[in-house]
This record gives C-alpha cells, sequence and structure tokens, in this order.
C-alpha cells in the first residue's frame, strides 16, 4: 500500500518571467519502495521535480502518475493527504502542539480520536521520542533534531503512499544529521514506503539512495545506483562530482552507508 | 486549531453577539417620536413620548433633528411618526400661506392642508400660544411708555432691538412688522446667540428682544411682552402632527396624545422652558413631573 | 459627571445602546473585512490597491459620509451603522492581512503540502496565528467606532451621542459631559479588555 510506483513522463516545468525550463523534459520510472536521491547544485530543478508529483507545482507539458494515475486527474487535496511532504524549515504549527502536529493528516482523513492519540503515540516512539514527554510541547520548545523528526513523523502519520522530502537534514548540525539519517533508513526499509530525497549533499545521496539520479539545468545526467554513477560517471560533470576514481572517496562513501545500516 | 484561539474567538463573538440578542432599542414596532432642535420642542416631545410609554407603547425618540424642513422630510421618509408642530410655522413655512391671528382658523387651514398634500393628521392643538412676540424690561417700557406693538413701532427711533437672525429674515419678523404696523426703524439692531438674547435686555444693552411667548426667560424675569394691539401675528398653538400611516396602524396614538395636549398652557409651558434654560433640568425629568399633574 | 450621579438609568440605557451599536457594527464590518484581508494577504499585488482605497474611504469625514448615507437610508439606527461598517472596514482588513501575511511561509507551505484545502489553512494554521494581530486590529476600531459613534446623536437618537447633542441644543453643559465622559470611558474600558485579549 506504501509503496507507490511514480513515474514522470517528458515532464517539463516553467516558471513565468525564467529564461529556461525549470524542469526540462524528464522522463523517469520510480520503483516501489525505493529511496530515490534526487541529487545536484541549486537551481538544477530537484526541488521543483519533487514537487510535482504533490501538484505543488503545476506541470507546464509532460505527465507525472502515481501507481499509474496521471496526479493531473486526481483531486490536489486528497492526493496531498497520502503523499507525506518534509521540508528543510519543517514547517511545525506553531499554534498546535506536538502531537496536534503529528495528527494533522490523519484528522484530515478524518481518523477516531483514540486512533489518531494512538498513532501519534507509535509515531514518536518510531522517530526516537518519548510520547509522555512530547505530546504537549510546543514546536518553540524543541531543538532543531527534534523538530525534524517531529516533521517525519508528521509526514507519514498517515500512512502515505509515498514520501516526499526536500532536503529535510540541511538545518541541523553534522551529529544530529546522521542520526537523523539513520532514522529515515531504518523506517523506509520498516514500512517499504516510496521515498523521494532531495539534497545537494553528495555524501548524504550515497548514504541513504538506492538509487541516485544527478540532475543538472533542469534535466536528469544521469541515474542509477550509487556505486554505479561512481564507477562509471557518463559525463564529466558527474566525474568530477562523485569523484570518480578517487579510491579514497569509494571507501569513505561506503563507510557511510555501512555506519547507517549497522545496528 | 489551538485550544486557546478557540476559546478567544469564543470568548469574542459571545461579546458581540449578546448585544444583538438584547437588543430591544431598535424595536421595529416602536413608535418614533420626534422633536425639532430647541428646548420647547425638546420638553413637549418628551411629554408625547412618556404619555405614550405610559400607555403601555415602545417609543424611540429621534429628538434634535434639526429645522421644520428636516422635521416634514423626516416625516414624509417615514423615518418619524410623529412631533409636535405648530400651526403658525405649518402656514408660514411649510404652506407659505398669509399669517393667521386666530387660533381656531389657524388649526383647520393647517389641519386640511396637511391631510390633502402630505397625509399628515393634526391631533387636538394645545391652548399654549408660543407665537412670536416683543419683549421689553419693565424699567425700559415705564421709561419709553411702550406697552403695545403699535406704541413700539413708532418708539422704535430711541430703541435698540436684540434679535436672532431668523427674525430679521423671517416674514413675520421684523419685516412683516415694518410692513403691517409702519414705523420699527431702531435705532440699534444687533443678532445674538439665542440663548444669550435675554442677556443683553436684561444687561441694559438693548431695550427690545425679539421672543416667543412661551420663552422660560419671560416667566422667571422682570420681563414684559408687549401687546400685539392690531394682530399682526399668527397663531402657533402646538399639536401632536402624526402620519396617517402611523394612525391607521395605531389608533390609540390618537387618544393618548389628544387627552394630554390640551392640558398644555402659556404657564405651564413657559415653566417647563425655564426649568430646563435656567435650572439646567433634563426635559425628561421635566415632561414626567409635567404628567404627574 | 452630576449628570450622571442624578439620570444613572438613562446614561446607562443609551451606554448600551451604544455598546450594541458597537459591537453589532463591529461583527457586521468583520464579515466584509476578514475576506477583504485575506484577499489583500494572498495577492501582494493587489493588495496596495485594496488596502489603500479602505485607507481613502476611511479619510471622507466622518459627518460628510453620515449626510450622505442619511439621505440613502434616512434617519434613525441605519445611517449610523453602515458609516461605523464603513469605517471600521481599513482597520480590520489592514491586521487581518498583515496577521496572515505575518505567519511563517514554511508552515503555509507544509500545510498545502500535507494536504490542507486553502480553507483549512486560514482556519487552521493562519488565522489562529494571525488572531494577535487582528484582534489588535479589533482594538483600534473599536476605539474608533466608540467615538465616532457619538454622531448617532446627530442622525437619530442612538447612544451616547444624545446626551451630547440634546446637550448641545439644550445648552446644557453637564449633559454634553456626561456623554463625553461616558464614551472616553468606554473607549478605556474597551482598550484594556482587547489588550487583555490580545495576550
Amino acid at each position: 500500500m506504501n509503496a507507490a510506483t511514480i513515474r514522470f513522463d517528458g515532464a517539463t516545468v516553467r516558471y513565468s518571467g525564467a529564461n529556461r525550463n525549470a524542469v526540462e523534459n524528464v522522463s523517469y520510472d520510480v520503483r516501489g519502495g525505493e529511496l530515490l536521491v534526487l541529487l545536484g547544485p541549486s537551481g538544477c530543478g530537484k526541488s521543483t521535480l519533487l514537487r510535482t508529483v504533490n501538484r505543488l507545482v503545476p506541470l507546464a507539458s509532460g505527465r507525472v502518475e502515481i501507481d499509474g494515475s496521471d496526479v493531473n486527474g486526481l483531486d490536489a487535496v486528497a492526493l496531498r493527504r497520502e503523499i507525506g511532504y518534509v521540508i528543510q524549515a519543517v514547517g511545525l504549527f506553531a499554534n498546535m502542539t506536538v502531537a496536534q502536529n503529528v495528527g494533522v493528516v490523519p484528522s484530515l482523513l478524518g481518523w477516531k480520536r483514540d486512533e489518531i492519540a494512538a498513532r501519534v503515540d507509535e509515531l514518536l516512539h518510531l522517530v526516537g521520542l518519548d510520547p509522555a514527554t512530547y505530546r504537549a510541547r510546543k514546536p518553540s520548545a524543541l531543538s532543531g533534531g527534534e523538530a525534524q523528526r517531529i516533521g517525519v513523523a508528521r509526514a507519514i502519520a498517515g500512512r502515505p503512499r509515498a514520501l516526499l522530502m526536500d532536503e529535510p537534514f540541511g538545518a541541523v548540525d553534522v551529529v544530529v544529521r546522521t542520526a537523523l539519517q539513520r532514522e529515515l533508513v531504518r523506517i523506509v526499509s520498516e514500512l517499504h514506503t516510496t521515498t523521494l530525497f532531495v539534497t545537494h549533499d553528495v555524501e548524504e545521496a550515497f548514504r541513504l539512495a538506492d538509487r541516485i539520479v544527478v540532475m543538472r539545468d533542469g534535466r536528469i545526467e544521469q541515474s542509477g545506483e550509487p556505486f554505479e554513477l561512481f564507477d562509471n560517471p557518463a559525463t564529466p560533470y558527474v566525474r568530477q562530482l562523485v569523484h570518480a576514481g578517487d579510491d579514497v572517496y569509494r571507501r569513505y562513501f561506503a563507510r557511510g552507508r555501512e555506519l547507517l545500516r549497522s545496528s | 486549531m489551538s485550544e486557546r484561539a478557540i476559546s478567544r474567538g469564543g470568548a469574542l463573538a459571545l461579546l458581540a453577539a449578546a448585544p444583538l440578542v438584547a437588543g430591544c432599542a431598535f424595536d421595529p414596532n416602536a413608535i418614533r417620536v420626534g422633536s425639532k432642535n430647541f428646548t420647547e420642542s425638546f420638553v413637549i416631545a418628551e411629554i408625547y413620548a412618556q404619555a405614550l410609554e405610559g400607555a403601555g407603547m415602545h417609543v424611540q425618540r429621534l429628538f434634535n433633528l434639526g429645522s421644520t424642513q428636516i422635521a416634514i422630510a423626516a416625516m414624509e421618509r417615514g423615518n418619524v411618526d410623529l412631533y409636535p408642530e405648530y400651526t403658525g410655522t405649518a402656514l408660514i413655512d411649510v404652506l407659505h400661506l398669509p399669517p393667521i391671528g386666530n387660533s381656531r382658523e389657524a388649526y383647520d387651514v393647517v389641519s386640511k392642508q396637511f391631510a390633502q398634500r402630505y397625509r399628515i393628521v393634526w391631533l387636538t392643538p394645545s391652548p399654549m400660544n408660543d407665537s412670536q412676540a416683543l419683549a421689553t424690561t419693565r424699567a425700559a417700557a415705564a421709561r419709553y411708555g411702550i406697552a403695545t406693538i403699535s406704541e413700539c413701532a413708532r418708539a422704535a427711533p430711541q430703541l435698540r432691538l436684540a434679535t436672532i437672525q431668523e427674525f430679521l429674515a423671517r416674514p413675520d419678523g421684523l419685516p412683516g412688522l415694518q410692513r403691517f404696523y409702519g414705523g420699527f426703524h431702531f435705532q440699534e439692531v444687533r443678532t445674538y446667540d439665542i440663548a444669550l438674547k435675554y442677556r443683553a435686555l436684561l444687561e441694559g444693552k438693548a431695550d427690545v428682544a425679539s421672543a416667543f411667548s412661551t420663552d422660560g426667560a419671560i416667566a422667571t424675569d422682570d420681563l414684559v411682552l408687549l401687546r400685539d394691539d392690531r394682530h399682526f401675528w399668527s397663531a402657533y398653538n402646538v399639536a401632536p402632527i402624526v402620519r396617517a400611516a402611523t394612525l391607521a396602524k395605531r389608533p390609540h396614538v390618537a387618544r393618548v396624545l389628544n387627552a394630554v395636549s390640551p392640558k398644555i398652557t402659556d404657564a405651564a409651558a413657559r415653566a417647563m422652558n425655564a426649568a430646563v434654560e435656567k435650572d439646567q433640568a433634563d426635559p425628561a425629568d421635566v415632561a414626567a413631573e409635567f404628567l404627574r399633574r | 459627571m452630576n449628570y450622571i450621579a442624578a439620570h444613572p438609568l438613562r446614561v446607562a440605557e443609551l451606554a448600551l445602546a451604544h455598546v450594541e451599536l458597537v459591537a453589532a457594527a463591529l461583527v457586521v464590518a468583520f464579515a466584509f473585512a476578514l475576506p477583504l484581508g485575506v484577499l489583500a494577504a494572498r495577492r501582494p499585488t493587489i493588495a496596495p490597491w485594496l488596502l489603500g482605497a479602505l485607507g481613502a474611504i476611511y479619510t471622507i469625514p466622518s459627518l460628510a459620509l453620515l449626510a450622505v448615507l442619511v439621505e440613502a437610508f434616512g434617519l434613525g439606527f441605519a445611517p449610523i451603522f453602515v458609516a461605523l461598517v464603513v469605517y471600521a472596514q481599513f482597520m480590520l482588513a489592514r491586521n487581518v492581512a498583515a496577521g496572515i501575511a505575518g505567519v511563517d511561509p514554511a508552515q503555509v507551505d507544509a500545510a498545502r503540502g500535507l494536504g490542507m484545502s486553502p480553507a483549512q489553512v486560514l482556519a487552521r494554521v493562519e488565522f489562529p496565528q494571525a488572531l494577535p494581530v487582528v484582534i489588535g486590529g479589533v482594538r483600534v476600531a473599536a476605539i474608533a467606532m466608540i467615538s465616532i459613534a457619538t454622531l448617532g446623536g446627530y442622525v437619530g437618537g442612538v447612544g451616547l451621542g444624545v446626551l451630547i447633542f440634546n446637550g448641545l441644543t439644550l445648552h446644557q453643559p453637564q449633559m454634553i459631559a456626561a456623554g463625553a465622559i461616558a464614551a472616553s470611558a468606554m473607549a478605556i474600558a474597551a482598550d484594556a479588555l482587547l489588550r487583555l485579549a490580545e495576550r
């Protein structure tokens, strides 16, 4: 149920007043249950592409399909309730408690109060936070790491078919980031939720991804498994980006993956 | 939505809604009683209003309407159901007819015309006759030997007049007096605010002042009215005038007001005006006192 | 002050009517100002025009506007009520717009992304956070309206203005003072009450 397939078919996005397309004719099939990383510098179109999936960004041409259905034919609000969404700034609702934040999507979906309460507790556990301590807290009383964990909990509370994450760990310090990355890998493998993860950080990409899509100027430069890119970079840009051929980096990236997946 | 926000919002909504529920002041079935913008009009309108309230009706007061024009316009538009009006004012300022000295005759004319032209009904008039007049001090009357308007007309070149602007323009003001009686070329004519006019007279800055015969100042001070020996001035009896439409729906309005109207005499009017003007009494209190007797 | 002591019921009755007038006008004004404020917050390009227009209306001298409204509605409750609703728009709409625009855009993005409809974003996230600023606008509007509402005494015998205008006509300074003092006291009380609510 969670492992939705997503297909981009000639997806093109243009922002008004821009001199080129933000996303240019992107076609790609995302496999159900995979953790796909969109990697590239600022302005390469990765965040834009991400947001076409939940229709926060409209397509100029082409299609985006989720489980075979054109997203344009679906009700946008209903669609978004089935897709988790996490952003760098987290955006926890300042007027709600942690419990209310986490329970937002279930409440929108019409779950019963006791169902929601149980789910909130379950999720707080899942992201490594003690419900008794955190339920009634306000977002202003949370650290960066705590806030982002709750952001993730909020995103998956409604048992979404897919999870969209836009540089979610960019604003926390390195130690916390590693912890969060571990959590994410664990959650995704447990729940098998199809996850699109946007980052500009190559190391993070190598640590997390089942597959990586490298983007530049709105197009896909190359895609494939992490070490596929490393061993066989398709363009000079990719070579330079992943430090292809540099054995030190190879070991470094491998170590990073191991770190996240050890118990 | 946070609980705190809900409770705040709820409290505000309650605050706002409660008055709406309680709003008895804006009762669509209330009788709307108006008044013009001077003391006597207030007092008589209060008498009418309290008489109606005494009979169990809800009254909304739209006092201080302004001039006669505004009051009539308000009646025609249906903003006001009734107010106190004077036969003389109706005759001269509204119907633009010549003055009629005889009270009965004046009343009959205005009554008929208002019914026809404005669908306004004149109820029973009061004996009170708030006509124009000239007032002087006892001292000045003695010194210049004036007791009547005619004598004043002849003695005018020796006299200083204190008056209000309206008197100099009205057809039954100075121009009318000059035409009707002849003479009336005062040594000095000065205009004052309506409240200060009598002060000038009493302080010796003027010898004669234009007046209304029921002015409160006349009741208590050392002032006398000059007799209108040739009956120049119109009758100015006050009566409740009511929209025909209102009477059709509420005929007992007529019964209530007709019982009260005949009781308002010159003396009663002067006393009430004096109480409001000199003693700073509230017209509502003065009217209540009147109705008690 | 003497008049208030001598006629407490009358002053209370007029004060209650004054409160009713202002409260009713505030509620109705808010019903209009809320969507206008939301519109201004959502469309930054038209916001200056919209708020500018409302601000221009606010500068029309109250007596002049009232005269026009009396022509349209006659005397009584209606013209002063409409005048108050019109004047309140600027302060209310401006604060609704400012309050909503001041909400963290990341929260609005997250709200939309998680599947709230535009109405839900407004009701569950934006408006609750905008509330202190909105109440600030209500406070400012209420104080202005308590003052402007005294003109009700001029056009139809409503509220504390009756004491002021009757007092002027009857040359009774105590009546005027009573009306003015009561209105001022009311404004101060409203200010204090709403400051509490703002917090």
